[in-house]
């Protein structure tokens, strides 16, 4: 993948380059607004590390920039915003501007990594028909699943569950959303149901190392793919 | 030096001229009243002498007073008084009466003389009176007691003093009450002062102060004024500081992290730990002086409906980690509850109960974090099961920069005491209790409806 970073802190900006080369990306790093929207504008990029204590044109104005851009891929290349301000204020303009997740300073490099990758993945998902967490690739066209390239039988709720989750990567999915996300035909579904299905899902996922955290009175997790 | 009583300070500035004006008032109004009436009692007396002069005659053997019994008596007759009297010949012998009664000094024996003088150890009254006894002047006293004279200047002296008087009292009476009444305001003022929470420094309204006070109030809101500047100085400064430490901290942070993950000898692996654990230490840091500086009064945010539960499931995916990293299971009990209060400082309070739980938990502890409300009032705490705080030092853990002796781990100690000064600013409080079965520690933040 292709990646921007817009960072003015040079040993940050080369920390975070290399850190995203050692995950196979290829990444341009620039200190200045100005020249991240000239380069966004141009060419294409899968997601733009974008600092918001920029000199001159800060990150602000740069998302807006971006955003407001004619050229299509800019206006839709995801945003991760670095931030050193933590004022409520700042993170809900920089998400109404179109920020697609943000991170305040300083962070550890795990769980920067953690959301590139689960922003690179939504933006692939988007219109893309193959969800793929590991040996798991779910073919939604299809709607069939493959584990370690073995087709994989899930009943339909399953499947919704297993889908929403698959969205989240990371994140806690609370019982009700899922409920939400799975009950559409007016049946009524029950907490212990979601329960069902969630240990059905782990006993055909978990021999692949793919493992589903239940986060206590909450819902669940599906952790990112570590290797069996 | 003792607080100088303003009311004293008025009576005693008011006292000596209201003394000396009640002291002249009365001479003033004694002397034109006593005079007359004095007069008046010698003219009875003069009269009583010229009767008396009357009843003296010549006679060959000399002269004599031939005085009826019955006129005696008239003449004699006071009802307060005892009076004297003695008939004196022209060459100044005894004749009649009361031997002992002193003549006038050096007065001319023809002279009417009015005087003071002592008589069986009595204080009396005398006038001399000169009367015609053949061709010559004999000369007749006549002299009373001073019990309807005195009785007389003691009425006299009551009757004018006693108005003065009573204007003196009531001015005291008034001076003293005044003052109270007068001083309201500012009794007013300084409860309204007191009422105020430490961290309010608006300024004093004025519009209700009397005008008097008008002065004091502009004073004290320019004080008010600069100690709020004073402050949102100090805050910009710390919020200033703490973030440009931390772009650095997270470049020194992803360079650790780069070098941990390439191989290397054992010592310097080890070496770089260290100074790994020592940058977190210092970004959490540089986080909790931020949160410090915004729950500082006067740097809080306006006040919004803020659900708890909402708030605790914001942040789960975060402490969840954290919790997954320790080995610890994090569960949730969450029931919806709304409060007033700034959501950021609210999610710091609540992050550093959950920090906290999770770092003094031991591998496979147990945290819960929860929310809802009790007996009607709000609340957020997060449970353990962990090694608990001994009671002894539930207070002095809330205390900032203070750890419990013995407890391993780098917190800075400030964590607690965030918690606590965000519950203040909030007008909750902050509880450390046993866990359930009385193992860990439950930290409880209540809210009052």
């Amino acid at each position: 993948m292709r990646l921007l970073i817009v960072e003015d802190d040079a040993p940050l900006a080369s920390g975070l380059r290399r850190i995203l080369e050692a995950e196979g990306h290829a990444v341009d790093v620039t200190s200045r607004g100005e020249q991240a929207v000239l380069a966004a504008s141009q060419e294409r990029f899968d997601l733009v590390i974008l600092d918001i204590g920029l000199p001159q044109m800060d990150g602000f104005e740069v998302l807006r920039r971006l955003r407001s851009s004619a050229a299509e891929r800019a206006g839709q290349t995801p945003v991760l915003v670095l931030t050193a301000r933590d004022a409520v204020d700042d993170r809900v303009h920089g998400l109404d501007l179109g920020a697609d997740d943000y991170m305040v300073k300083p962070f550890a490099m795990p769980e920067l990594t953690a959301r590139v990758r689960a922003l690179l993945r939504r933006s692939q998902a988007h219109g893309g028909p193959r969800i793929v967490h590991g040996p798991l690739t779910l073919d939604t066209v299809a709607r069939r699943a493959f584990l370690r390239s073995e087709p994989l039988e899930l009943a339909a709720r399953e499947w919704a569950v297993l889908e929403v989750l698959l969205g989240k990567v990371e994140k806690i999915v609370s019982k009700e959303s899922i409920i939400q996300a799975v009950a559409g035909w007016g049946d009524d579904l029950s907490p212990n149901a979601i329960e069902v299905y969630v240990s059905r899902l782990r006993s055909k996922l978990e021999p692949a190392g793919i493992r589903i955290r239940t986060v206590r009175g909450f819902g669940y997790m599906l952790e990112e793919f570590k290797g069996n | 030096m003792a607080a100088r009583s303003l009311r004293a300070h008025l009576l005693r500035m008011l006292l000596p001229p209201i003394a000396a004006l009640l002291v002249l008032g009365g001479l003033v109004a004694y002397y034109p009243a006593i005079e007359p009436a004095t007069e008046a009692y010698d003219q009875a007396l003069i009269d009583v002498g010229t009767s008396l002069g009357t009843y003296v005659r010549a006679g060959d053997a000399g002269y004599r007073l031939e005085l009826p019994a019955a006129v005696d008596q008239v003449l004699r007759r006071d009802s307060y008084d005892t009076v004297y009297y003695r008939v004196l010949g022209p060459a100044g012998e005894h004749v009649a009466g009361d031997e002992g009664l002193p003549e006038p000094s050096d007065e001319p024996r023809d002279a009417l003389v009015s005087y003071d003088a002592s008589y069986k150890g009595q204080s009396v009254r005398l006038v001399a009176v000169p009367a015609h006894c053949g061709n010559a002047t004999c000369r007749v006293l006549v002299a009373e007691t001073t019990v309807k004279r005195k009785r007389l200047a003691r009425d006299i002296l009551f009757s004018t003093l006693l108005p003065g008087m009573l204007i003196a009292g009531a001015t005291l009476v008034i001076v003293w009450f005044g003052v109270k009444r007068g001083l309201g305001p500012l009794a007013r003022l300084s409860e309204e002062i007191k009422a105020r929470s430490p961290g309010d420094l608006r300024p004093i309204d004025a519009a209700g102060a009397p005008e008097e006070t008008q002065p004091l109030v502009g004073a004290l809101n320019g004080l008010l004024g600069e100690v709020a500047q004073a402050s949102r100085n100090q805050q910009r400064f710390l919020a200033n500081a703490a973030h440009q430490l931390r772009t650095p901290l997270a470049g020194l942070q992803a360079h650790t992290e780069l070098a941990l993950a390439a191989p290397l000898p054992g010592p310097a692996r080890a070496e770089l730990e260290q100074v790994h654990q020592a940058t977190i230490r210092t970004a959490r840091l540089a986080n909790q002086l931020l949160a410090l500086a915004r729950a500082e009064p006067g740097a809080r945010g306006s006040a919004a409906d803020v659900n708890l539960k909402t708030l605790a499931e914001g942040d789960a995916d975060g402490w969840v980690h954290q919790a997954l990293a320790r080995d610890v299971d994090l569960g949730f009990e969450l029931e919806g509850v709304h409060v007033q209060g700034d959501a950021l400082l609210l999610r710091e309070a609540l992050a550093n109960l959950v920090h906290n739980a999770i770092e003094y938990s031991q591998r496979g502890g147990h945290v819960t974090v929860r929310t809802g409300s009790r007996a009607g009032q709000p609340f957020a705490e997060v449970e353990d099961d962990g090694p608990g705080i001994p009671a002894a030092e539930r207070e002095r853990v809330l205390e900032r920069f203070y750890r419990v002796p013995g407890t391993p781990g780098t917190g800075s100690g400030l964590g607690l005491a965030i918690v606590r000064e965000i519950a203040v600013g909030h007008g909750a409080q902050v509880a450390i209790a046993d866990g359930a079965g009385g193992r860990g520690c439950r930290a409880t933040i209540t809210f009052q409806l």
